[in-house]
């Protein structure tokens, strides 16, 4: 029985190493790829490595590609957007947790309800509302929906989070004579910081990660965002291949940094999103 | 101001409340209606937009070439990495779920596509289908295999952009993992005392108690592979011959690319109806393989 178990032990390690290197090879290609004359990255059969790290495909790619500007044209959407997602969730999730109003049933089912909705199906008329307003083209539209709540995903997790505090806490902070704002901005967040530090992760990854946002609202070439300048410097360069491959590179820096450093939030947060709802 | 208040409380909800309702109400609720009404017309987003009934929809059912193409290729795509991705997830969390060494860190390596932007992933693997001089031919080329227009040929485009997207679901994995870790010891020990095998542990013990944790797992990634759009806008633009034209792509080119507002709406709309139906059915069928601790 136990030799069984480590033989298949053994297998398993085997098996997950291999598969979990395959997944991370695309990185490695794309990384390699960055360092390579176009010379290079055509060869065939392939070559595993450079022969010689070319490091100024660097400098040349930004002078093609200027990825910084477009990083901070994204940062310019993805900050406000990771405040509003915080702080109105939270509002509207304190709302459910602790306070008794009418309708409130009716109101959650919605809320929540709209997780279920397809956000592609509503883009036209949301355009042609801001259309209307004259803010169809900047980063306006993009920044806003934030503060509409925050999506329904987080205003479920932080609920449930606020759920599991006991209202103890509360009632001596009323006794105290602290008003909600208080109590939800001093008490209780201190308390659910691990669930607002996932939350802010993933609306920063998710902001930066878009595409059919910023396609849709931004169309001058300095406002675009890096997602969005990749996908354009692709179609655009489409066979120089290495500057490509460092402007992707460089796009994919960022989130992975943050995701190393971040690591145990990102984890709790899709168990939790996963599991508690 | 004084939290106990009821009169108050009631204020105070509705304060804290009101920027979600706002967005329920302008980001959900009026666009649906937004949606059904510019579907009415032929308005291309610049001169005034006429009502032409339902004039939309009958173009789309009976003379539009590219939405039945369209609609296979969503459903195509959706249930193709859907259920790939579940059963990829679920093998790579039961593997992951044994005493290996470097466990924690197998289990972030699979998550970091999840984190990184589709563009640059897309990109790259677009560069490793490449027919002549990509790594995936020149590997299969070692083994014998001629070579495969990936992203070019019309019975591998889906598969391909599938093969790609899995690649990219490692939070599925982690939630998976989470909800093996939440399956009790003591009823995997119940099945050895019963004298079974591995197989029945996981056939009447993980499964069961796991299914909610698949079900909110194939129910979210339907709704948000349905929506595909990066794969198509990047790599193959809805080629070959419309079996890449994703809906969410082929709305986002008529409305926005042809300024065709109202015929994207309709196909918004019928796209919107299409998730809705499949949502009920999902969850409707839920009842019959489903299992809740408790019930």
């Amino acid at each position: 029985m136990n030799r069984q178990n480590t033989t298949s032990t053994i297998i398993i390690s085997v098996v997950i190493t291999v598969l979990g290197l395959a997944v991370l090879f695309p990185f490695f290609w794309m990384v390699r790829s960055s360092f390579m004359s176009n010379i290079e990255i055509y060869k065939y059969p392939p070559l595993l490595l450079p022969t010689n790290w070319k490091l100024e495909n660097y400098p040349y790619t930004l002078s093609v590609f200027p990825s910084l500007r477009y990083m901070l044209n994204t940062l310019t959407i993805t900050l406000p957007s990771v405040v509003g997602v915080l702080l109105t969730s939270t509002l509207a999730a304190y709302s459910f947790a602790r306070l008794d109003f009418p309708l409130k049933r009716l109101w959650f089912v919605l809320v929540i309800g709209s997780m279920l909705m397809p956000g592609a199906v509503t883009i036209i008329p949301i355009f042609v509302a801001w259309t209307f307003l004259g803010l169809s083209n900047g980063y306006t539209a993009l920044i806003v929906p934030a503060f509409l709540g925050g999506g329904a995903v987080n205003i479920f997790l932080c609920r449930q989070f606020l759920m599991t505090i006991p209202r103890d806490l509360d009632e001596a902070a009323i006794i105290d004579g602290a008003g909600h704002v208080r109590i939800l901005f001093q008490i209780l967040s201190p308390l659910i910081k691990p669930v607002l530090i996932s939350i802010g992760l993933f609306t920063f990854i998710l902001y930066w990660n878009d595409l059919l946002g910023p396609l849709i609202y931004i169309s001058r070439n300095e406002q675009n965002t890096i997602s969005q300048a990749l996908a354009n410097f692709r179609s655009g360069f489409g066979t120089d291949w290495k500057a490509i491959m460092a402007a992707c590179t460089m796009a994919v820096t960022p989130p992975v940094i943050l995701y190393f450093i971040g690591q145990k939030y990102f984890i709790e947060g899709i168990v939790l999103s996963g599991l508690k709802a | 101001m004084n939290a106990r208040r009821s009169g108050s409380n009631t204020l105070t909800a509705y304060l804290f409340l009101a920027p979600a309702l706002l967005g329920l109400f302008f980001l959900t609720i009026f666009p649906i209606f937004g949606v059904a009404g510019i579907s009415l017309t032929n308005w291309s987003g610049l001169e005034k937009p006429a009502l032409i009934g339902l004039g939309n929809y009958t173009e789309i059912f009976t003379s539009d070439f590219y939405f039945a193409r369209s609609v296979v290729a969503t459903l195509y795509f959706a249930l193709g990495a859907v259920i790939s991705g579940i059963i990829y997830s679920f093998c790579i969390a039961l593997m992951l779920n044994r005493r290996i060494p470097a466990r924690g860190f197998w289990r972030s390596v699979f998550f970091i596509p999840y984190v990184v932007p589709a563009i640059g992933t897309a990109v790259v693997w677009s560069w490793l289908y490449e027919a002549n001089f990509g790594l995936i031919n020149y590997v299969l080329h070692l083994v014998g295999i001629p070579k495969v227009q990936w992203l070019q040929s019309t019975t591998f485009a889906v598969p391909s952009l599938v093969a790609m997207t899995v690649w990219g679901m490692g939070s599925m994995i982690v939630i998976f993992l989470a909800g093996l870790q939440n399956v009790p010891r003591a009823y995997l020990e119940a099945v050895d005392i019963d004298g079974g095998n591995t197989w029945h542990k996981f056939r009447h013990i993980t499964v069961p108690l796991m299914s909610p944790v698949i079900f909110y797992n194939f129910l979210m990634s339907m709704i948000s592979n349905l929506q595909v759009f990066v794969p198509a806008y990047a790599l193959t633009r809805g080629e070959p011959s419309g079996r890449t034209l994703f809906m969410v792509f082929l709305m986002y080119r008529e409305g926005f690319i042809h300024n065709s507002f109202g015929y994207a709406s309709a196909l918004s709309l019928i796209f919107f109806i299409f998730i809705a139906a499949l949502t009920a059915v999902i969850f409707a069928t839920s009842r019959t393989w489903m299992f809740y601790e408790g019930e």
